[in-house]
């Protein structure tokens, strides 16, 4: 499997660490950029050669490379493709890198279609293909989902890249932690949350503060989508609203919930 | 002295000390629910409240448990809590004594659990003894647990203007000794205690459609009912069941290095039977891979296995499982289904 | 036994705590699987039975449950063969000579040898099955004068996938041990069996009364293995069986383990039949 980046944890070899953005709000990285005396601790651990919202430099040679955004144009396929060639491990970071995100939405009409929606009279100027995850373009080491990224999450990966083990994104759903903070679940408050199928480990960060969960992690691998369409139309919900709910994260392709609730 | 009063007018005086003497947790409100917490202002402790989000568990059996500290270079573990603190559970409802009680025979049935026993040795538990049904998902009458069964240090009744206590340990008896307020109770404080348990008689009845022993064989007939897939059907394996039962303590155990990448801490924390892959081993054989599969476990290890094991139902009547499930399975109605069923058969 | 005393009493007080162990031999038997030779600190005997496991530790990595595939017999040391198949496992792979571990057991109920002493043996491993079945057979050969006659089948995928090559020969020259083998895919140099181990059973002579089959090996197996063996009459109760799950604890509380309300860390890992058949629905082993 893999090997760790860093296999002597000594001072002096530390892994060159470079951030790249495609498609996206560049939300992600701002989030690392805010991290304070964490980010401090980190660069002990690790050489940040390249990060457009922090640094001036941009260097060119780097064994770990933070990938945030979707693939979204040919030219973007070939520069992650150029990325891909010279890092050692790549992590996608952010909902548009793991899951293809909000940005995913332009995939749920015809390309034209959008096209013409967005950019008008100018839509033969403007060169777009259907927006992608990074591991659909090239192989990714490990994913951190989340829109944004939470904090606590990202440092445990970093950790888990300088001793060479694999990160299991937990397949588990947001409701486990959601409990273990013993927050009053939102459906109580007849809001429709999509905790029940959202993968965790975000420590329910959204419900702490009151809002719902908006599945931003990606579904987990056997979400129940039958037994939650029941509970979302129990809660008086219409099947387009579910769906919309749904996939305003998920399932850019409406391959596999659209059946399900059209 | 085997009973004590305090008048309500009272009450938040003897918390005050209560306070002074261990660390003190109650319920109180959180949005339109409740929970268990640190006792800072004593006006916010509530009496009257349905079952909290979580069950007091989490303070003698935390979500996230450190199990021992170590660090690779020199190889070296040592315990990771020293200490632990006195502290007091205030105002806990049978139901949850009764979890705390099946906790108890889980954790010191040998291997015993120094950790768990660890911190069970520093608990004082104040019960409150309910004397209406919280709301309509609780079978706390068919378990038995709807009036005090031991397991207690301290137990109150409200008879009105006071609070009757049973004094049910040495432990408890300090709590309440030589403070002016709390008097040993006289005849007539007996005789209303009498009269609120016999009015009490006529609230609470068996939820379960047949006696408990009945329920008993119906599970024993039960494994292959069309119940559970039913139940799992509907279910989304989202874990609220398991996280809010007083007698869950399935977890898993992880690894938590710091930033030196030498040291860190191993945890226990929390983990469900309702989990995709719980029962998976590193082949990639599930041993319970439907969600129909997981829900009859929940239940057997409920109303089966431990009464096989300790003699013991692990259902607490608290009801927490139904009302927090977002899917409405429900306790009750799929007990009642399962025998219903057994009983045509 | 003073020492057995001192690591009873630590596993006790602090059950959770690992003890310290070095690798002092460690080689790949094939692609997949490694072998460890692993002392105590202090050069303790584990005092184990065969069909016991230990849960392993590497720090920062977590923690694996692993059958130990060394006999009580081999003093000052046991041994361990993994598969490279989780984040634990694929460390201890990365791991070799003078490596650091930490060690929490022997856990289980391993093999009732008291109980087998004068009986003839059938054992049965499929694959990574063996590696607990070691344990045993080593037990037999150190003791090879209160057992009576012992017959071993092997299945495997591919004649590479084969473990303790060297050995089973040894096994067969020094103890008067039958020994067959069998391959579910040759390659041109094999040349014994091809096929599913239930092959091997019809050809099998045996006195059922006086007779222990012993099965391991992946889930699948199991099923028509134990119909093999129920079918030449072995009693339910001398038919032996070793399972397969992921502890986390050991101590009959994590619940992982759990098959119906059995914790096989605590009633197992190793089974008779008469036990298994009791299992209604989520003990995948039971014979078809």
């Amino acid at each position: 499997m893999r090997k760790p980046v860093n296999p002597e944890r000594s001072r002096r070899a530390k892994p060159k660490v470079a951030f790249f953005d495609f498609t996206d709000c560049e939300g992600c990285q701002l989030q690392f950029a805010n991290m304070g005396e964490t980010l401090l601790a980190l660069t002990e651990l690790v050489d940040i050669v390249n990060f457009r919202e922090i640094m001036s430099e941009a260097g060119e040679d780097y064994d770990v490379a933070f990938i945030e955004g979707s693939i979204t144009t040919d030219t973007d396929v070939k520069r992650i493709k150029r990325i891909r060639e010279k890092a050692k491990v790549i992590i996608a970071l952010g909902s548009c890198a793991t899951i293809a995100g909000v940005n995913g939405i332009k995939n749920r009409s015809p390309l034209d279609l959008a096209k013409q929606r967005v950019y008008g009279d100018k839509a033969d100027t403007v060169n777009t293909i259907k927006a992608m995850p990074v591991h659909e373009v090239v192989k990714v080491d490990y994913f951190i989902n989340g829109c944004p990224v939470y904090i606590p999450e990202v440092i445990n990966v970093i950790k888990c890249v300088l001793m060479g083990k694999p990160y299991p994104v937990p397949n588990y759903p947001v409701c486990v932690e959601c409990k273990m903070n013993e927050n009053v679940c939102r459906y109580e408050k007849d809001q429709e949350c999509l905790g029940p199928v959202t993968r965790a480990g975000c420590n329910s960060w959204c419900i702490n503060y009151g809002n719902k969960c908006y599945g931003c992690r990606g579904l987990v691998e056997n979400p129940a989508v039958n037994g939650q369409k029941d509970i979302l139309l129990k809660y008086g919900l219409k099947a387009e609203d579910i769906l919309n709910n749904f996939t305003l994260y998920n399932d850019s392709m409406g391959e596999k919930y659209d059946p399900e609730f059209k | 002295m085997k009973y004590a009063s305090i008048k309500k007018e009272n009450l938040n005086k003897w918390l005050e000390y209560l306070k002074k003497k261990a660390r003190l947790y109650a319920p109180r409100k959180k949005e339109n629910l409740f929970v268990f917490r640190p006792v800072k202002n004593v006006a916010e402790v509530c009496l009257k409240y349905i079952p909290t989000i979580l069950p007091p568990k989490k303070y003698y059996f935390p979500q996230k448990e450190k199990l021992l500290k170590f660090s690779i270079e020199p190889f070296k573990t040592a315990k990771a809590i020293s200490e632990f603190e006195e502290f007091i559970l205030f105002g806990v409802h049978t139901c949850d004594i009764a979890g705390i009680q099946c906790m108890d025979v889980v954790f010191r049935d040998g291997p015993e659990d120094p950790n768990y026993l660890n911190r069970k040795d520093k608990m004082t538990i104040i019960g409150i003894e309910c004397l209406e049904y919280c709301d309509q998902y609780a079978n706390c009458a068919s378990m038995a647990n709807h009036v005090p069964r031991g397991g207690y240090d301290l137990m109150l009744v409200d008879i009105g203007e006071k609070f009757i206590t049973h004094i049910n340990s040495e432990k408890g008896e300090r709590l309440v000794k030589g403070l002016s307020y709390i008097k040993e109770v006289g005849e007539t404080e007996m005789s209303a205690l009498e009269r609120v348990r016999e009015a009490k008689k006529k609230v609470f009845k068996e939820e379960f459609s047949a006696p408990l022993n009945k329920v008993n064989q119906v599970f024993n007939q039960g494994f292959a009912s069309q119940v559970w897939e039913d139940v799992g059907k509907r279910c989304v394996a989202c874990g609220n069941c398991t996280a809010v039962c007083p007698t869950c303590y399935c977890f898993d155990v992880l690894d938590d290095m710091d930033l030196s990448l030498n040291e860190g801490l191993r945890y226990r924390i929390w983990n469900s039977c309702q989990m995709d892959d719980f029962a998976q081993v590193a082949g990639g054989e599930d041993f319970r891979k439907e969600r129909a599969n997981r829900q009859r476990h929940r239940y057997y290890r409920k109303f089966k296995y431990p009464v096989d094991k300790f003699n013991r139902y692990f259902c607490t009547g608290c009801g927490r499982c139904s009302r927090s499930c977002m899917a409405q399975i429900n306790l009750i109605e799929t007990v009642n289904s399962l025998a219903a069923e057994v009983k045509e058969s | 036994m003073i020492e057995r005393e001192i690591l009873l009493e630590k596993m006790k007080t602090s059950p959770y705590r690992p003890i310290k162990a070095r690798i002092i031999e460690a080689r790949m038997l094939t692609d997949k699987e490694k072998f460890f030779r692993i002392e105590l600190e202090g050069g303790v005997d584990l005092h184990h039975q065969p069909g016991q496991f230990v849960m392993v530790s590497i720090f920062g990595y977590g923690e694996a449950p692993i059958s130990i595939c060394s006999s009580p017999t081999d003093k000052g040391y046991f041994e361990l063969t993994v598969r490279n198949v989780g984040t634990l496992t694929d460390k201890l792979h990365r791991l070799g000579e003078g490596d650091i571990l930490g060690i929490r057991g022997p856990f289980g109920r391993g093999f009732p040898i008291d109980n087998m002493f004068g009986f003839d043996l059938v054992i049965a491993a499929g694959g990574l099955g063996l590696v607990p079945l070691r344990s045993l057979i080593r037990y037999i050969m150190y003791n090879r004068n209160d057992f009576g006659n012992v017959q071993i089948l092997l299945g495997c995928k591919t004649p590479k996938d084969l473990l303790f090559g060297q050995e089973t020969k040894e096994w067969m020259r020094r103890a008067e041990i039958k020994f067959n083998c069998t391959v579910d895919r040759a390659d041109p140099d094999w040349k014994g069996n091809v096929g599913l181990i239930t092959s091997l059973i019809p050809g099998v002579d045996l006195n059922p009364t006086r007779t222990y089959g012993v099965v391991v090996g992946p889930p699948i197996m199991y099923r028509f293995v134990l119909t093999e063996l129920l079918k030449k009459n072995i009693p339910e109760h001398q038919i032996l069986v070793s399972l397969e799950r992921r502890m986390r604890c050991g101590l009959g509380k994590c619940g992982h383990c759990q098959i119906e309300g059995v914790y096989v860390c605590q009633s197992g890992p190793v089974f008779d039949y008469a036990q298994l058949k009791n299992f209604k629905g989520e003990c995948h082993e039971k014979a078809g």
